[in-house]
């Protein structure tokens, strides 16, 4: 630990003149562009680092300085990574409000969606294995009429009143614990159902109630985002999720070149540091640009439906109009733009 | 009935040379695994299927989409199966003409640039003749056909339909000359006689299943990939491509094996005290001491 400081606090005495160099430069890009080539990567890094401290909250910056923090960014991934890493920063479209319908249903639990999300939002692939999709296997209940009136078992002669389809131990309806770790040899099973969790995007979201620094916040297309540059590491948001979808860098993530996804977005997949918090955000990376997310395109089955809820000619909308919906905690007061449905 | 005939002897000596043969079978096996692992560890998996296994197969091909360098596909490496799509109309034809269905989407379908994988190129089993395929035999000539619809078990074909003893569709009232053409074997049949190209099932499945292929038109049942704008472009997923029509009564959908579950939390040795409510454990939530600490 005291080597690694000791480098930082040398690469920021050596940036900061870098920094003061150029900063009588118009633009900021065209001469860290130009300058790539001479620099070695540790001295653009240590520079684009100590830059990145004066760096305004995200959404308080000019075009200007987005696009200056944009082009520091793509210059340094692309160093640190050895190919050319793009970073988006293009803004929500117009007339649209990003809205997930899942069919638990037909969900099998077989967890491609989980990876598919790893590989393409450039998640931390192991020590602190991050992954923003959690499939839950839930227990089938039996809904039998025998069951119906029954109190505690171990309590015969006692009445406990009805509770209807179930009791304290036998439990009509779901499990009481989903299990997260489930690995049989082929899914789906007969006796269970598989309950994929992940980000919302709630219209009222709780994370971005509490974040004290405001670096989480709603974009007009729905999105809950995270500029990971301002986020302190507090983890205040993780505590207010009620579906836990925050992940937390516990270290720096281990991210291989090779399967480093190279088409990022400043606020969604681009590589996130040590002691900050990410989560799901409908890929937006792609779907900004019109293309369906990641976990959509994998479902094997088709039970992940995706669309502009704005658009009544849209998936999401149609389910909407014909299924059976739910939204996961509904009573939390949360507006979850992410439906369950069965058919 | 000539199984019969053959004596003990015989019997006795069949079947010692098939428990030789297996215990030799088996040790090679067993030296083999070693190595064997260790190459599975390292070799990628390349080859991989898209919803059902077994029936679309697609292979990664490197550089597809060069301004991010990445590849048409990305497989598992643990299930083989398609994990991440960098190219998301690769290999595909338009999906052709589609007939219209009387409710609120009319029209939604009709400027959409759907496309579908063709499935007509995979019929070439055994390429005895490149253009005529299935119907180098199966033109209702050469090879004859019962005039009744009467199932029956066929022996014939176990090779490409490994599922044909198994058929079970409409409650073993549907049997294969109900779907599959007679007189043109490249292509399938609906119940007036029209022919139907492999490449639409939809058309043919439609035909009794109107819910469903309504809610596929939607967009609401079955699979799409691509964009999602309504009215962008799409490759859609058809009936057989998740479905197996022969056995689809036994499973809708065949059971796959799932990617490797989440680490534990660290500190975790193992995953047991999920497993506090499950039917494994004690029994079904039963009220046992082991389920009630």
């Amino acid at each position: 630990m005291p080597a690694e400081e000791k480098k930082e606090v040398k690469g920021t005495t050596i940036s900061r003149r870098q920094f003061f160099k150029q900063a009588g430069a118009v633009s900021a890009a065209v001469a860290a562009a130009a300058a790539s080539s001479v620099i070695a990567p540790e001295e653009a890094e240590a520079r684009t680092t100590f830059a990145e401290f004066f760096q305004n909250n995200y959404r308080l910056m000019t075009d200007e300085e987005k696009k200056e923090a944009i082009a520091r960014l793509e210059q340094r991934h692309s160093e640190e990574y050895g190919k050319k890493v793009t970073v988006d920063g293009s803004p929500a479209m117009k007339d649209v409000l990003f809205g997930y319908a899942l069919n638990i249903q037909k969900c099998i639990g077989c967890r491609r969606c989980v990876y598919a999300c790893v590989k393409e939002n450039n998640q931390s692939r192991h020590d602190t294995e991050i992954q923003w999709i959690r499939v839950i296997r839930m227990e089938k209940g039996n809904f039998t009429v025998d069951d119906m009136d029954k109190g505690y078992p171990n309590s015969p002669n006692e009445s406990f009143g009805i509770q209807v389809g179930g009791n304290a131990y036998k439990n009509a309806g779901v499990a009481l614990e989903g299990q997260h770790y489930y690995q049989p040899e082929r899914v789906p099973e007969k006796d269970a159902f598989y309950f994929p969790v992940q980000c919302m995007q709630c219209e009222k979201p709780p994370c971005v109630k509490v974040c004290p620094v405001r670096t989480t916040y709603r974009d007009p297309d729905g999105i809950v985002v995270i500029d990971y540059n301002w986020c302190i590491g507090c983890r205040m948001c993780m505590g207010a999720c009620p579906y836990w979808a925050r992940r937390f860098n516990w270290g720096d993530p281990n991210l291989p070149a090779e399967e480093m996804n190279p088409k990022t977005h400043y606020l969604g997949n681009r590589p996130r540091m040590r002691g900050v918090v990410e989560k799901c955000t409908f890929c937006l990376q792609r779907t900004r640009k019109g293309r369906y997310p990641a976990c959509v395109e994998v479902c094997p089955v088709g039970a992940r439906k995706f669309g502009n809820l704005l658009d009544p000619e849209s998936e999401v909308r149609k389910i909407l109009d014909r299924k059976k919906v739910f939204r996961l905690k509904a009573d939390m007061n949360t507006y979850p733009k992410f439906f369950y449905f069965i058919d | 009935m000539k199984i019969k005939k053959i004596t003990k002897v015989t019997f006795g000596a069949l079947v010692a040379g098939t428990v030789i043969f297996g215990i030799g079978h088996f040790q090679t096996q067993a030296q083999q695994e070693q190595p064997a692992q260790q190459a599975a560890a390292t070799a990628t998996v390349t080859e991989c299927f898209e919803s059902r296994e077994g029936y679309t197969a697609r292979s990664r091909v490197e550089n597809v989409v060069p301004e991010y360098g990445y590849p048409n596909i990305k497989c598992s490496q643990t299930t083989g199966g398609v994990l991440w799509w960098g190219d998301p109309y690769d290999d595909t034809i338009p999906m052709g003409d589609m007939p219209d269905i009387d409710d609120i989407t009319k029209g939604d379908y009709l400027t959409e640039d759907a496309v579908i994988k063709p499935r007509e190129p995979q019929l070439n089993y055994f390429n005895m003749d490149p253009d005529k395929h299935c119907v180098m035999c199966h033109d209702g000539k050469a090879v004859p056909f019962p005039k009744d619809k009467k199932p029956r078990m066929i022996t014939m074909h176990q090779d490409i339909v490994e599922d044909s003893m198994e058929l079970m569709h409409g409650e073993g009232a549907i049997w294969c000359l109900d779907c599959h053409n007679a007189t043109n074997r490249n292509t399938l049949i609906d119940h007036r006689g029209k022919e139907i190209s492999f490449n639409q099932p939809q058309k043919l499945c439609g035909k009794c299943h109107g819910v469903e292929y309504r809610h596929w038109r939607m967009g609401i049942h079955g699979k799409r990939i691509g964009s999602w704008i309504a009215g962008g472009k799409k490759r859609w997923w058809v009936c057989t491509e998740c479905h197996n029509p022969h056995t689809v009564q036994t499973n809708r959908f065949q059971p796959l094996k799932p990617e490797p579950a989440p680490a534990l939390p660290k500190g975790m040795k193992n995953a047991d005290h999920e497993s506090v409510h499950a039917p494994s454990a004690a029994g079904h939530g039963e009220a046992t001491p082991a389920a009630m600490h």
